[in-house]
């Protein structure tokens, strides 16, 4: 099976994606209706929009953690189906809403890619574990320190860390900022930013926060009740918005105070 | 049947002995604690079942084929699945295959191995001996069993987030609930364990007291209790070891999906 041999950035492609999720009372709901659209390559794509409207289900299609009812995810060229799902894991990293560390240091949790590979895990002072740490801006005392003893913060940095070190193509985060006040969350957007820049890394964020968006991503999808309302780059569409779903979200305090929790 | 070695018990011994549970009952009257009908009841189901007991064990030991006693022993086998599936709230996908395979090849497995290389007797399928040492091993199975299977249903679903984190740093599902399968079968072992290790001092267990009290050398009923133990031992293990082998495998899709909570 071909590897992605590719200089360029992956693109991420949904082509009519439907998602069907269970309700509490047991029966087969929509949770995404149809989604198509495009993630350009080494850029970043926001997925905005209320609560319950898809936004983590529909990362979670990337990589596979999910299956979609009807429709096609590709990766570059290549349906994702065709790729075998712990390959695709390792191209396509995913960042949790609420990052989970495992116990131990925070040099355990950056080797755990490497165990689950049955490779050589890199010690603390390796170039990849230097260069994950430095490009997280983790301090560099951190990898010896109890991973679950770190502030939420520092977490969700190493968490990315951790996403980065088997050298992902395509970054998908879901509420990168939820957890974060409002300083540590914009030193978070700085780095992704760099992160992205920096690596020619695709990356898929799904945010509350109106700010991070507008200061970082090139991209932005509206979400609502699992259709896609309004797409374009990231400027235009909070600065000019066309539909009646999106003016009344921009116009919602509460949704842009929850990003920044 | 022979008794030799035992004292002999009457019909009036016996309603002696039942005077004992008339005492305690007359004693919760007293403190009124409101049980009194329910012990009476209990005793009376003990007394009852008991004998039917013994007369069907009366008529099976009198069998002298084969297939008679392993479909005893099939039963017996199907009734403590039914006993685990009732126990178990929260069963896990597939539960009676997994369970009943599991069951299957780990208690038939020793009980065959155990009858035919450690006690030797003839013919292989003696009722006499092969019912009550495959319903001791059954019965430890179940224990160890039912709580592999209830574990494992508690930690797939406490550590979805971390079984998560596994799969999305790019670990195979079994990887992934590398945790959750080890401490279940660490919670199977438990009580087998405990009690091998609390035997002789903490308790003396039932099969040696019993064949004591019938006359058997007490070195003899020894040996015979050490063999029971191992045999136990290695079947709890090997059944729930099945058990998670199998049973995590249903919490997933073929593409190393966990799959959504179903109840």
């Amino acid at each position: 099976m071909p590897l992605f041999e590719i200089a360029n950035a992956a693109v991420v492609r949904f082509e009519s994606v439907t998602f069907l999720g269970r309700n509490q009372e047991g029966s087969d709901v929509q949770l995404l209706d149809g989604i198509t659209f495009s993630a350009p390559g080494g850029e970043i794509t926001a997925i905005i929009g209320p609560s319950g409207g898809g936004k983590s289900t529909l990362i979670r299609l990337v990589n596979r953690l999910a299956e979609p009812a009807a429709g096609a995810v590709f990766l570059g060229d290549s349906d994702i189906r065709d790729i075998d799902p712990l390959q695709l894991r390792r191209q396509v990293a995913l960042v949790p809403q609420k990052p989970f560390m495992f116990e131990g240091s925070v040099l355990d949790n950056l080797q755990m890619p490497f165990l689950y590979r049955h490779q050589t895990p890199p010690t603390s002072d390796s170039a990849e574990v230097r260069q994950v740490m430095s490009l997280a801006r983790l301090e560099p005392d951190m990898p010896q320190r109890n991973a679950r003893s770190l502030s939420l913060g520092q977490q969700q940095r190493v968490a990315i860390a951790r996403a980065l070190i088997a050298k992902p193509q395509v970054l998908l985060l879901d509420e990168p900022t939820s957890a974060l006040d409002r300083r540590t969350s914009d030193a978070l957007a700085a780095t992704l930013r760099e992160i992205c820049h920096s690596q020619n890394l695709t990356m898929i964020m799904v945010t509350h926060d109106l700010r991070l968006t507008e200061k970082i991503a090139d991209h932005c999808l509206y979400l609502e009740s699992g259709r896609i309302v309004e797409q374009g780059r990231a400027s235009d569409l909070l600065a000019y918005p066309m539909s009646e779903e999106l003016k009344r979200f921009l116009a919602e305090p509460s949704e842009q105070e929850d990003g920044n929790g | 049947m022979d008794n030799q070695g035992l004292a002999h018990m009457g019909l009036l011994d016996l309603a002696l002995a039942y005077g004992l549970v008339l005492l305690a009952i007359g004693l919760a009257r007293l403190e009124r604690i409101g049980q009194e009908t329910q012990m009476l009841w209990a005793s009376l189901r003990m007394v009852f079942q008991l004998l039917a007991v013994g007369y069907l064990l009366h008529f099976v030991f009198a069998v002298k084929s084969p297939l008679p006693v392993l479909a005893i022993l099939i039963v017996m086998g199907a009734f403590s699945l039914q006993v685990m599936g009732g126990r178990i709230k929260r069963k896990m996908p597939r539960f009676y295959q997994v369970m009943g395979s599991s069951l299957f090849i780990g208690c038939g497995g020793v009980t065959f191995l155990f009858c035919s290389l450690v006690v030797h007797y003839s013919p292989w399928y003696d009722p006499r001996y092969l019912i009550p040492l495959a319903g001791m091993i059954i019965g430890n199975s179940m224990n160890g069993a039912s709580l592999a299977a209830e574990r494992l249903g508690a930690e797939m679903r406490e550590r979805r987030e971390e079984i998560e984190t596994a799969l999305c740093l790019g670990a195979s599902a079994r990887q992934a609930s590398k945790t959750a399968l080890r401490n279940a079968f660490r919670a199977a072992l438990m009580p087998t364990t405990n009690t091998m290790a609390a035997m002789g001092i903490v308790s003396l267990p039932g099969m040696m007291t019993g064949q004591i009290l019938s006359g058997t050398e007490p070195m003899v009923a020894v040996r015979y209790q050490v063999a029971i133990m191992c045999a136990i031992t290695g079947a709890v293990a090997i059944t729930a070891y099945l058990i998670l082998l199998q049973g995590y495998r249903h919490y997933f899709s073929k593409a190393h999906q966990l799959n959504p909570i179903d109840n």
